[in-house]
């Protein structure tokens, strides 16, 4: 059961400084700049033609872009790398147990490096071995998603 | 036909040759590197007699030579100096060449008695060592700059070192021979000042003026310095520093004198040649009798125009002479070693030299040197002949009644010790005798304070005979006289003809060579038998002896009594027989005691070589090692201090610095945030136009 | 009437600084995730708000391409994220602090 969200309290506001002034200084900028007055758009759909501009058929559009059509496939290609990176950093090996830097001789330390143990080193493996089982859905939703979207991009190429 | 001065190079050039040969292939010859040593020195005293004779004016058509013949260093701007290498031969230079190489090539053959049929081994060593050495004093004797001269004179150094520890596996060699090249480097430190001094001063080192087709086409120094005191420093194209040129010239040659006097053995760089008798008796023969030791008398007299222009320096030259002769001889009355007597009577026979090169005696000093490179040759190889028979032992008082078993040895012995104790007539009367008198009309004539110390240098000169005299012919009646007092004195048998034929050589020379200037004759003749005197005053007009004479009268203001040479000559013959006639009565029995005991504390004083030894020792470990301390604590803290600063100072730094990687991301994209801020606030400030 | 230029651009500049300022701040790795996209969007805004301004359709596509460029980020992230915790055993930022001196 979880609870309804709560402001932050327990962070370091010390930092946020630095966002404040940032903001001060672009405010600043932004407001003392003068614009010309905003040209607006003739009159045309504008999802027509951002359709039209994507695909390289500008003469078709009727509000002037430019030509996207070798970004709309590199896009394409980078969501599939982007895909199958996340696939590759959730992996764990056959037997169960993950492939991860933290390991002593084959057993998990816990606490990060410097190897604070507590005594019920196994007891806490088992513990952090029900969670890859949870996480065992998420790789095969995840799989499903792939070949699904493998099926569209080459859709997209034809 | 090439006349002989286009050939002077290869005379040092022959023994360089054999240097290489007997370091490389030396183990593969059967007398190990000899014949190369024989061949080339042999070549050599050829081509310097064929000099000599040139010089003279019997063959060829100059009579003397000067030319650089090789540029090593160009000076570029106007007024910088170019270095220069080249040759000088006039008499003086063809005289020594004859000496150098003659006795070079004699002890080249008495070596092969010495050491070959004495079974030593590492010869190549040896002979390498013999070959440079003669190489570097024979390029030293014809050098015609002060820097080519003192370049030689290092080169002989090395040799010196080298040969004295020839037997490096000994305790006594390898410490003598670093004895005797520190201490002559010591002196050699003055003469180096002295050169850059000379080039500084004068822009030039050569000795004589180079000409071409009779007009100068380049000055020496000591015709600068003439001209400089006649016109003024600026005149001459000189530059005195700021001194009075008469006083810069006089601190020139006191410290060009520095170098003679470490090498030439005097007080007090006079210690290193009693201990370099460690080397082989040959060596010894050479290097530390009549050849080495000599370079320091033959650059005065090279420089003889340049130190005449300084009284002060002429007077220091004669004192340190005088005082030397006495001091060593008195010091040679108590040595039982046979080279070791021989070594103080070096030391006190160059003092003579010294003595008459301050005294203005030109022909006596180069008469002296010649008469004395003869005789002591004669009596090193004598005792090496002695050495060899008595199975190398060396104290006096194991031998006794050689006289008999080793005639040859005797007679050449002896033709040598009359010579050097100045018994008429033999060689050493005459030049000793003509040192002498120098001395004495040049104090007596001269009215200033010069005049009383060339009389104090004659004074102790004098007495020094009677003292040379009485540890020579001790020296000779412990030796050959007598009864044999040991088992290998009384079985000793007479050495080779590669023992016997070098010293019958210089025995007819010690006999023989005096002859060439008997001053006293030609006075009670009126002969010109003054061959000597005449040969010096060659047709090198710079170097003649008769210019010598001149600036010694004008310059130096030093002019000669009217006194004959009969009396002078008789006072130092009568001390001579003197001093022969108290060793015959105390030495000149089958069964000689040590008298010298009964000096009690003066021997043990004598002994100890009026603890000069020690007092070095003193001085390097008392004095120099703890400036040498402090010095290097300077070094280590100030000057190494900054360096080590420095290098803190950038790690300190660093080891804060990298406090800011803190692994917190948070802490990362904060900084980045600033930093973006501060960049636009710039842009905000200054404009677009950054 | 049309909304001035600069007034977008501050609403661009205060997302962005919301999204900066949640970086800064938080310690919880997915809400840092969740900054940096509001930092994007914030970008969008801009391209759009030019895009208008000079009536040309450019700005609206490549704010579009962000947003997928923006999601692809973001799968990458979740990755990061799990491997982040299997090492660390916590999705604490400030405890992931061993690359440091």
């Amino acid at each position: 059961m979880t609870k309804r969200p709560r402001l932050a309290t327990n962070v370091t506001f010390a930092n946020g400084v630095a966002a404040l002034a940032l903001f001060a200084v672009m405010a600043y900028v932004f407001m003392t700049a003068s614009f010309p007055k905003p040209d607006g758009f003739p009159a045309g759909s504008i999802t027509a033609s951002i359709g039209y501009a994507m695909f390289g058929m500008l003469d078709q559009a009727a509000i002037p872009a430019e030509s996207f059509l070798v970004v709309f496939i590199v896009i394409a290609v980078v969501l599939d790398a982007a895909l199958d990176a996340s696939l590759l950093l959730a992996r764990r090996e056959e037997d169960g147990s993950v492939v991860t830097a933290l390991t002593d001789g084959g057993r998990r330390l816990r606490g990060g490096v410097s190897g604070t143990e507590s005594g019920a080193a196994d007891a806490d493996s088992e513990a952090t071995d029900a969670d890859p089982e949870a996480t065992d859905a998420d790789p095969e939703a995840a799989d499903a998603d792939g070949t699904a979207s493998d099926t569209t991009t080459e859709g997209g190429e034809a | 036909m090439a006349g002989a001065f286009d050939f002077v190079p290869a005379i040092a050039a022959l023994p360089l040759l054999a240097f290489v040969i007997s370091l490389f292939f030396g183990q593969y010859l059967p007398k190990r590197g000899a014949e190369a040593g024989i061949i080339a020195t042999a070549g050599s005293l050829a081509l310097s007699i064929w000099t000599a004779l040139t010089v003279a004016g019997i063959t060829g058509s100059e009579t003397t030579y000067n030319e650089n013949l090789y540029t090593w260093i160009v000076g570029q701007d106007a007024g910088a100096v170019t270095l220069q290498l080249g040759v000088l031969v006039d008499p003086l230079a063809a005289l020594m060449l004859v000496i150098v190489s003659l006795i070079a090539f004699l002890v080249h053959v008495f070596s092969l008695g010495y050491m070959n049929d004495e079974g030593e081994t590492g010869l190549p060593r040896y002979y390498a060592g013999l070959g440079l050495f003669t190489a570097s004093m024979l390029g030293f004797v014809f050098s015609n700059n002060l820097l080519m001269a003192f370049m030689f004179f290092e080169l002989v150094g090395l040799c010196s070192y080298l040969l004295i520890g020839f037997w490096f596996r000994d305790e006594g060699p390898p410490s003598a021979a670093k004895k005797a090249f520190l201490v002559t480097r010591f002196g050699d430190y003055f003469f180096l000042i002295g050169v850059v001094g000379v080039f500084a001063t004068f822009g030039t080192g050569l000795f004589a003026p180079l000409t071409e087709g009779g007009s100068t086409v380049a000055q020496s120094f000591p015709q600068l310095a003439e001209e400089a005191l006649a016109d003024g420093a600026g005149a001459a194209g000189v530059d005195t520093f700021g001194y009075d040129a008469s006083t810069w010239f006089t601190v020139l040659g006191l410290l060009v004198l520095g170098g003679v006097i470490g090498k030439s053995a005097q007080f007090p760089l006079h210690t290193w040649l009693p201990d370099a008798m460690e080397g082989p008796t040959p060596v010894s023969a050479l290097i530390h009798a009549a050849t080495m030791v000599a370079a320091g008398v033959y650059l005065v007299a090279r420089m003889y125009g340049f130190y005449l222009l300084s009284p002060t320096a002429l007077a220091v030259i004669a004192l340190v002479g005088g005082f030397t002769a006495l001091f060593a001889a008195t010091m040679g009355v108590v040595k039982q070693e046979l080279k070791q007597v021989l070594a103080y009577s070096t030391i006190s026979q160059y003092g003579y030299m010294m003595l008459a090169l301050g005294a203005g005696g030109y022909t006596a000093a180069v008469f002296h040197l010649t008469t004395h490179a003869v005789f002591k040759a004669l009596l090193f190889l004598g005792a090496g002949s002695v050495i060899i028979a008595m199975h190398h032992e060396e104290n006096m008082w194991t031998m006794g009644g050689l006289k008999d078993r080793m005639p040859v040895t005797y007679y050449t012995f002896l033709s040598g010790s009359l010579a050097l104790a100045g018994i008429v007539p033999f060689a050493g009367f005459w030049s000793k005798d003509e040192v002498l008198y120098e001395a004495l009309i040049h104090g007596m004539g001269t009215s200033d304070t010069i005049g009383t110390l060339l009389l104090l240098g004659y004074g102790m000169g004098l007495l020094a005979v009677f003292f040379t005299a009485f540890y020579t012919f001790r020296m000779v009646f412990l030796t050959f006289h007598g009864d044999a007092r040991t088992d290998a004195a009384s079985h000793a048998t007479e050495n080779r003809w590669n023992v016997k034929f070098p010293l019958a050589v210089l025995g007819i020379g010690a006999a023989t060579v005096g002859f060439i200037n008997m001053v006293p004759v030609k006075e009670l003749t009126g002969a010109e038998i003054d061959y000597l005197h005449q040969w010096l005053n060659g047709d090198l007009g710079a170097t003649a002896s008769h210019h010598y004479s001149d600036l010694l009268h004008d310059v130096a203001h030093v002019s000669a009594a009217d006194i004959g040479p009969l009396a002078p000559g008789a006072v130092s013959l009568l001390l001579a027989l003197a001093g022969l006639g108290t060793a015959w009565k105390l030495y000149n029995v089958p069964e000689p005691v040590e008298h010298t005991d009964k000096l009690g504390g003066v021997k043990t004083l004598l002994m100890h070589n009026y603890y000069q030894d020690e007092y070095q020792v003193w001085l390097a470990q008392g004095v120099t090692v703890p400036i040498a301390r402090a010095a290097d604590k300077f070094d280590q803290g100030v000057v190494d201090g900054v360096v080590n600063g420095v290098s803190s100072v950038s790690l300190f730094t660093g080891s804060r610095m990298r406090r800011i990687q803190s692994g917190v991301v948070s802490n990362y994209a904060t900084l980045m945030t600033l930093s973006l801020v501060l960049l636009l606030l710039v842009f905000v400030v200054v404009g677009g136009d950054v | 009437m049309a909304i001035e230029t600069q007034y977008y651009l501050l609403l661009s500049a205060a997302v962005f600084c919301i999204g900066v300022y949640g970086i800064l701040t938080r310690s919880n790795a997915l809400l840092f995730l969740m900054s940096v996209e509001l930092m994007l969007n914030a970008a969008n805004i801009n391209l759009v708000a030019f895009s208008f301004q000079h009536g040309n359709l450019t700005g609206q596509v490549f704010a579009l391409f962000v947003m997928a460029l923006a999601a692809a980020e973001v799968a990458v992230g979740i990755g990061i994220i799990l491997v982040l915790y299997r090492n660390f055993e916590d999705i604490d930022v400030t405890k992931a602090a061993t690359m440091r001196w």
